[in-house]
Formats: structure tokens, C-alpha cells, sequence
């Protein structure tokens, strides 16, 4: 899907399947408009998120990662979000020292029920990277298109 | 009789930017706390005081090197099939390797027997070999690491270059040793200087002087195959070896290189890269069979290959010029020099043994 | 420091009939190429040889050597790692012989050939507190404090943490001081754009050998490592800084939470890439986070192998 124009940026979500991705659900059948900048991959669980899909994703062309899944001690796996969470805190970090500025980079919590609180999340995600425009990319290397940088990041 | 010019030093940079408008100049610059091979670029400038961390053979042999680039489409009718278009791509234009040392121009030999002999001609390695010219720099002396004379060449040696620089004070006597050497020495950055030819044969004899009496690794290819078998040998050899391709890389001999499609979408590439023999992979088979399955295995292929196989096949010049980058590089300080020197030893206990 | 080895070699030599092997260091030609050194019989101790010019850390050689009986020459240091390899369960205990010895530092060769202002170095000698430089144009003394690995200066323990036989401590001093700026304050001073730009220009020079892996005694996958897979494909063979970044966030990543900080990466990057810089922000992340250091403690869990449901330091961020 080429990137309309300038005027959407690339932005890559990793959900995971028992709530973030059905709070998507939620959120599209409730038919709240949203940006349409994000790109969601399903995931089984955040669990399953190696905090290397989100730097391959940004070495790749993205603008901003989203990552999000149940909240804590909801986990369709107990703990899967758990380890999530201290993960994504330590690529913070990582994503910093790199040059690309943490504030691209974003993880939350969100039930299947919560069709609201997803599109807030997303129109709130999608505006932060808006204002901090295009990242950074490395000069000397080919362009990458939205969906050939997902399936690498995978 | 070959053209003799003089090139002042503060010349040079000049030069290579007149160069610069016709040729892909590589040079030697600083980087961080290296020397590379890079492409010229003054406001980096050069840096000749000291051999460079990396060999000049990115300029026959890039690290990575495209074959050709395809496209797949989806066709329509039938829906299950996919159409693919290749593009070849050939190396193009000219290049200019200034700053090379005896080492390196000498180890380009090594590989036209290989890419460019009478059986296989590489059509990437030939346009690239064939539009190159190798400027190389003499040696004023050899470095701490340095071993040229033990493998049958020298400082001073010109074999595989177009031009000779020899340093004299304040500037360089350049002698073309081909016509494609010829050609840049018309260049108006150079002074006439036909005097000087003896003045730099005196000063390459100076250094030649310099050189150590030492022994050499020269015709023991077939004492080496004899060792072949002793693998407790080698194993004693490689036990510090951390089987990473630091020597290999910066190896100016070594050629080995990998084949991969690297896809992005519906089209990609087919890139030729530098593969490393130190690395478990690069014998692995995809039954998950290794013939070379440890460091010694492999280690003993790496000096077999430079000091036994390579010589057998090809007038007995040996795959290794000397130039002590895999020794000043290690980072366990493994050092070939001593390893060959044991080897040759060893083999030559076994074959008294035989004698007996 | 004779003294020193003397009673090293008298040690190892009493153990070493119990023993596979030990790793110790010698020296090369010149103290410039100090070398792992792998002890099967008492005449290899003729050549053994510690000081601040032999920077290895050798427990890198200990996962390998699993299953036979190892004795180990040990610095402050390199005892996190030997912690770490136990606490990860990747060696036994019972299977190595630790040799302490007092550490007085040691030299960044990197930074003795800037200090030597970019002459060629014939040899290098390492004396108590100063390095005296032999160059083209002469011999030439720098103060050690100069020309330290950065470990070193923030060096929280010099003698080993654990060990079965030590080298008695004689004079102890450790060279301690204002550690020089590293290239992590560099980096903390830049705006991320320039941080960007910084490794695209660092990582130019990578020549893909992976010395950094290969010497990383927390590096275990060795021969079976992601970075060279094709399925998954995490990295392609091109030869553009990206990817060759993209290695570097997965040794980051795989060794958050475990690293030592025992610079070796950096140490055997033949290009002198900066690449301990990454660690060492993760580091002081996890520090901040979980209040964790690794390989100080046997009985501890790497805190990215565990979780905590309420955890302390940790604020998320809200959407909104």
C-alpha cells in the first residue's frame, strides 16, 4: 500500500490477539474514525514480541511502533505481558542510544472491550508521530515499502 | 622505456581530484581509529603513514557486489504463476586504487588466476580488473607485522601495479609500469623527472638492505600436505582462534565469497558477498553435514590453502603476501607467521621419522 | 609483578594434574601481541605471563570447554562473567579451578597508539603506573592512568569475586581516578539525529566478521547465531550500515540484562568500532529499572528472565 502522498506516515503496530487486536475489532465495527497511518501485525501475546521486531521495523522505514496488549494480570498466557513489559522498558533505552527518539516508539494496554480507549490510543500515537515527522533513515541504503519492511521485521 | 615523473607531495590531493572527475579514486583514510580503503573524498583526505587496517581488493573484489536484479509479477491466467524479470548488471566505469602497497597490488595476481585464468573468466571480476589501474606506494619500511620477504615478495616489489610510487624527500617518483600507468602519468600535477630513476632505484635498494635475513615460506607446499593428517596438530594450533573473519576480511589474498537473493517485496537482488572460511557455515551442507566441523579443521584449510593448495595449483606462489594485517588484527594475536613456521617444522619432523 | 607470576605458576603447577587445561595469557614477540594461553603441561608455564598489557577475558573460552576440567586465570573482572556463565548454568562449578590474581589495570591498545600520536608502535611495555612506548623516533612514557580500558576505572572489584586459589596481594593499588570521557557521555550529549549519524558513520567501517560475537564470553549461540540465518531472516548480506546496526541491537538485546561490560566486543573489533557504548546504555537502563547488575551475584536471576507483577520503577506511559 503505497504511503498516501506525504501525507501518512509509516507506523507498524504489533497487537496481540486476545485483547489489543480485538479492541481493534471493537473499535472498527463501533465505527470510530480513526487514522489510518497504522498498519497492525497480530501477534499470539506482547510476550511474543522480541523487542527486535520494533528496531528491525525502524531500521526498516518506520515512522513510529505501536505495540500493545492485555493489560497486566489479564494475559491470555498469565505472563506473557509481564515479560513484555520489562522488555519494551530496556528498548527504550536501546532505541535512544541507536538516535531514534524513544518518544517513536510506544506500548500500552488494551481489553477487547476497550473500542474507545484503542481509537485514543491510535489517533494519539498517530498525532505524536506526525509531529515529530519522518525518522531518521540511513542515506546509502534502498527505500523500503511499508509491507516488505513488515515481513522482514517478522 | 617507461615514463619517470616526480609528484610533490602537496600534489597529490589535487591529483587525485583531477582523477576524481573520470575514475572512482579508492585512496587510504583515516576512519575512526582505522585506515580504509575508501573513496576519495578531500575533505577527508589521505593517510599514508601506515599500512591500512583494511587491503585494496574492495576495488576488484567489492564486499558485496550485485549479480543482477529481478522483479516477480503474479501473472493473471493461470493465477498460481509468477513471471520474474532479470536485469543484468555489469561493473562500469573506471577506477584508480591509489595508495596500495607492494602487498596489495601483488595479492591482485593472486586472484587473476582465479577470476580471469584460462579456464573461468568472471565477467564481474574481469570489467572490474580491466578498467582498474593500481597506483602502489613502496614501502619506506617494514612494519612490526610485516613478513613480505618471506613469501617471495618485497617492500619495494612492483609486481601487479601500473605505477610505482617511490618516496623521496618531499615528494614521490612516479614510474608507469604499463600503458594504462602510462596514461595517468600525462596528468600536468606531475613534474618531468627523468634524472631521478636511478636516485629511486638507490632508494628501493636502501630499503631492500633493511630487510631481515629471515626464513622463508616458499616451495613447502608438499612438506605441508604431509601434516595434513595430524589433526592434534592443529587442534593446538586453533586453540585460541575464536573462529571470527577478522583475518579473512582484511586478508588482501582471500576471495571466497557468498551467493544470496536478498528480496525485498516482489523484487530483490542477487548480491556476491566475502565469505569466510574461519566461520563454521561456510562448509556447512544443508543435510546439516560439516566436513570442516571445528576451528581446527578449519584453520588447517586456511594455512593449507594459503601456504599448500594454492601454490600446487598455480607456479607455486603462495596465496599470502605478507602484509601482517590478520597478525596486527587478531584479537587472540594469533600469528600465521609462527604457525607455518611450526607447521613447516613439524613436517619436516615427520618426514625424518619416515626416513628412519 | 615477577613475584606475582612465580607464585601464579607455582599454583597452577600444583593443581594442574587435576586439571584439562588452564587458561592463562602469554606474551608474543612483543608485549604488543599478549596472547590466550592454554596450559596441558608444566613446560607451557615457562611462557605464562600477566600484566596490564594482557587484556583477554578468557572466560570466553569456558563454554566451549564444558565437560572437561578447566583451571582459569581470573581478574576482578572476568569473575562477573565466570558469575554470570554459572548463574545462566552454562558452565558447572565444579568443573573449573578459579586462580585469582589482583588486577592493576588494564591498557586500551587503542588508546596508547592515540597517545603515541599516530606513530607506528615497535613494542609496548606496561610498568606500574606508567606505559613507556617504543616509536619510530624513540621510547616514550604515558601515565597508565591515561591509557586504561574503560571498564577499568570504575572498576568495582579488582580481586576476583569468586575463586579457589589466589595470588596474594601485595600491593593492591588500583589505578582509579576521573575516568576520560567515553563514547556513551559523547553520545548522551548528542541529539538523536547526530546519535543517527554517528553509527551510520561508525558502522560504514564494519567489516562483518563478528570478532564482537565471537569474543563476547556471553555469546553462546556462536555457530547457530540469528545474525547469520536465512530463515528467519533478521539481517541480509548487504553491505550497508543498517544492517550491520541491526547486528548490533541484537547482540545488545541478547546480552541486556547479562552483560558484564567486560568490553571485549570492543576490544576485538579489528576496525575500532564503539560498540560497548550500546551495552552500557542498557546497562545503566537495567540498573535504574530493577536496581541489577550482572554477574555480581551466583544466586540471582538475570532480571530479563523473570518478571515482577507490581514492578517498582516502572511508570507507564498512558496513551493520553
Amino acid at each position: 500500500m503505497p504511503v498516501l502522498e506525504g501525507k501518512e506516515l509509516r507506523i507498524v503496530g504489533f497487537l496481540c490477539n486476545w485483547c489489543s487486536y480485538g479492541g481493534a475489532d471493537t473499535a472498527g465495527v463501533g465505527r470510530f474514525a480513526q487514522p489510518t497511518d497504522l498498519r497492525i501485525i497480530k501477534l499470539p501475546c506482547t510476550g511474543r514480541v522480541n523487542p527486535l521486531f520494533v528496531v528491525r521495523a525502524f531500521l526498516n522505514g518506520a515512522d513510529g511502533v505501536l505495540v500493545s496488549g492485555c493489560h497486566p494480570g489479564d494475559c491470555h498466557y498469565t505472563a506473557g505481558n509481564f515479560y513484555a513489559r520489562r522488555r519494551l522498558e530496556v528498548l527504550r533505552e536501546l532505541l535512544d542510544v541507536m538516535g531514534i527518539q524513544p518518544e517513536r516508539f510506544h506500548y500500552t494496554w488494551v481489553s477487547a472491550s476497550e473500542g474507545q480507549k484503542w481509537k485514543q490510543v491510535v489517533s494519539d500515537f498517530t498525532a505524536r508521530i506526525h509531529e515529530l515527522g519522518p525518522a531518521a533513515s540511513f542515506s546509502n541504503c534502498p527505500a523500503v515499502t511499508v509491507e516488505t519492511g513488515m515481513k522482514a521485521a517478522i | 622505456m617507461s615514463t619517470v615523473r616526480f609528484l610533490k607531495a602537496r600534489d597529490i590531493a589535487p591529483w587525485l581530484e583531477e582523477l576524481s572527475r573520470d575514475f572512482t579514486v579508492l585512496a587510504p583514510a583515516q576512519h575512526g581509529s582505522s585506515i580504509v580503503f575508501r573513496e576519495f573524498d578531500p575533505a577527508r583526505g589521505i593517510e599514508l603513514s601506515q599500512l591500512s587496517t583494511t587491503p585494496a581488493k574492495r576495488a576488484l573484489l567489492p564486499p558485496c557486489e550485485t549479480l543482477f536484479e529481478y522483479e516477480t509479477t503474479k501473472t493473471l491466467e493461470p493465477p498460481y504463476k509468477t513471471s520474474i524479470e532479470l536485469k543484468p548488471t555489469l561493473p562500469e566505469g573506471k577506477s584508480v586504487v591509489f595508495g596500495a602497497r607492494p602487498c596489495d597490488a601483488r595479492a591482485m595476481q593472486i586472484f587473476d588466476r582465479v577470476y580471469n585464468g584460462d579456464q573461468v573468466k568472471d565477467p564481474y571480476y574481469t570489467a572490474r580488473r580491466d578498467n582498474a589501474t593500481i597506483v602502489t606506494l613502496a614501502c619506506s619500511e617494514q612494519e612490526e607485522a610485516c613478513f613480505c620477504d618471506r613469501v617471495g615478495g618485497s617492500p619495494v616489489d612492483a609486481t601487479g601495479s601500473d605505477i610505482l610510487l617511490t618516496p623521496l624527500k618531499a615528494g614521490y617518483v612516479a614510474e608507469a609500469l604499463t600503458p594504462k600507468g602510462e596514461k595517468l602519468l600525462k596528468s600536468t600535477s606531475f613534474m618531468k623527472a627523468e634524472g631521478l630513476r636511478q636516485e629511486a632505484l638507490n632508494s628501493r635498494n636502501r630499503i631492500l638492505e633493511q630487510v631481515p635475513e629471515r626464513s622463508s615460506f616458499l616451495d613447502m607446499e608438499r612438506n605441508l600436505l604431509s601434516l595434513f593428517g595430524d589433526l592434534g596438530f592443529w587442534d593446538k594450533t586453533a586453540e585460541a582462534c575464536l573462529s571470527c573473519g577478522a583475518c579473512t576480511y582484511l586478508c588482501p589474498t582471500c576471495y571466497c565469497f557468498n551467493i544470496t537473493d536478498e528480496t525485498r517485496g516482489e523484487s530483490g537482488r542477487r548480491i556476491r558477498t566475502w565469505d569466510n572460511c574461519m566461520s563454521s557455515q561456510f562448509t556447512l551442507e544443508g543435510s546439516g553435514h560439516n566436513p570442516r566441523p571445528s576451528k581446527a579443521h578449519r584453520m588447517r584449510n586456511r594455512i593449507g590453502h594459503k601456504f599448500s593448495y594454492y601454490p600446487q595449483l598455480h607456479d607455486k606462489t603462495l596465496a599470502c603476501v605478507g602484509c601482517g594485517r590478520c597478525v596486527s588484527n587478531c584479537p587472540v594475536s594469533f600469528d600465521i607467521r609462527n604457525a607455518v613456521a611450526c607447521a613447516i617444522q613439524q613436517a619436516g619432523a615427520i618426514q625424518e621419522q619416515a626416513h628412519d | 609483578m615477577v613475584q606475582h607470576t612465580q607464585e601464579l605458576r607455582k599454583l597452577i603447577a600444583q593443581a594442574l594434574p587435576e586439571l584439562d587445561v588452564v587458561l592463562a595469557w602469554t606474551s608474543g614477540s612483543n608485549q604488543l601481541a599478549s596472547a590466550p594461553l592454554f596450559i596441558t603441561a608444566e613446560d607451557d608455564l615457562d611462557k605464562l605471563d600477566f600484566g596490564p598489557m594482557h587484556v583477554q577475558n578468557l572466560a570466553a573460552y569456558l563454554p566451549s570447554l564444558k565437560g572437561r576440567k578447566v583451571g582459569i586465570v581470573t581478574r576482578g573482572c572476568d569473575s562477573r562473567t565466570i558469575i554470570e556463565l554459572l548463574q545462566e548454568k552454562l558452565i558447572n562449578r565444579d568443573e573449573i579451578t578459579i586462580f585469582g590474581i589482583p588486577c592493576t589495570g588494564a591498557v586500551n591498545i587503542r588508546k596508547v597508539r592515540e597517545a603515541a600520536d599516530g606513530q607506528r608502535l615497535r613494542s609496548v611495555e606496561a610498568g606500574k603506573d606508567i606505559v613507556s612506548v617504543t616509536t619510530d623516533e624513540g621510547v616514550r612514557t604515558i601515565p597508565m592512568q591515561d591509557v586504561l580500558m574503560e571498564k577499568c576505572y570504575n572498576c568495582p572489584s579488582q580481586t576476583p569475586l569468586i575463586h579457589d586459589h589466589m595470588v596474594t596481594e601485595r600491593n593492591g593499588c588500583h589505578m582509579t581516578g576521573e575516568a576520560p570521557e567515553s563514547t556513551l557521555d559523547k553520545l548522551d550529549a548528542m541529539e538523536p539525529d547526530a546519535r543517527f549519524a554517528f553509527w551510520e558513520e561508525s558502522m560504514d567501517r564494519c567489516i562483518r566478521c563478528y570478532a564482537c560475537r565471537n569474543a563476547c564470553p556471553l555469546c553462546v549461540c556462536k555457530d547457530s547465531c540469528v545474525a547469520q540465518s536465512r530463515d528467519p531472516h533478521w539481517v541480509d548480506l548487504s553491505d550497508n550500515p543498517r544492517e550491520k546496526l541491526m547486528f548490533q541491537a541484537i547482540h545488545a538485546l541478547h546480552t541486556a540484562g547479562r552483560c558484564t561490560e567486560c568490553g571485549e566486543c570492543e576490544r576485538a573489533c579489528p576496525m575500532g568500532i564503539p560498540i560497548l557504548a550500546m551495552k552500557q546504555a542498557l546497562n545503566r537502563r537495567i540498573k535504574h529499572l530493577f536496581d541489577y547488575e550482572a554477574g555480581m551475584d551466583m544466586e540471582n536471576t538475570p532480571p530479563l528472565f523473570m518478571f515482577r507483577q507490581q514492578e517498582e520503577h516502572i511508570k507507564e506511559r498512558d496513551a493520553r
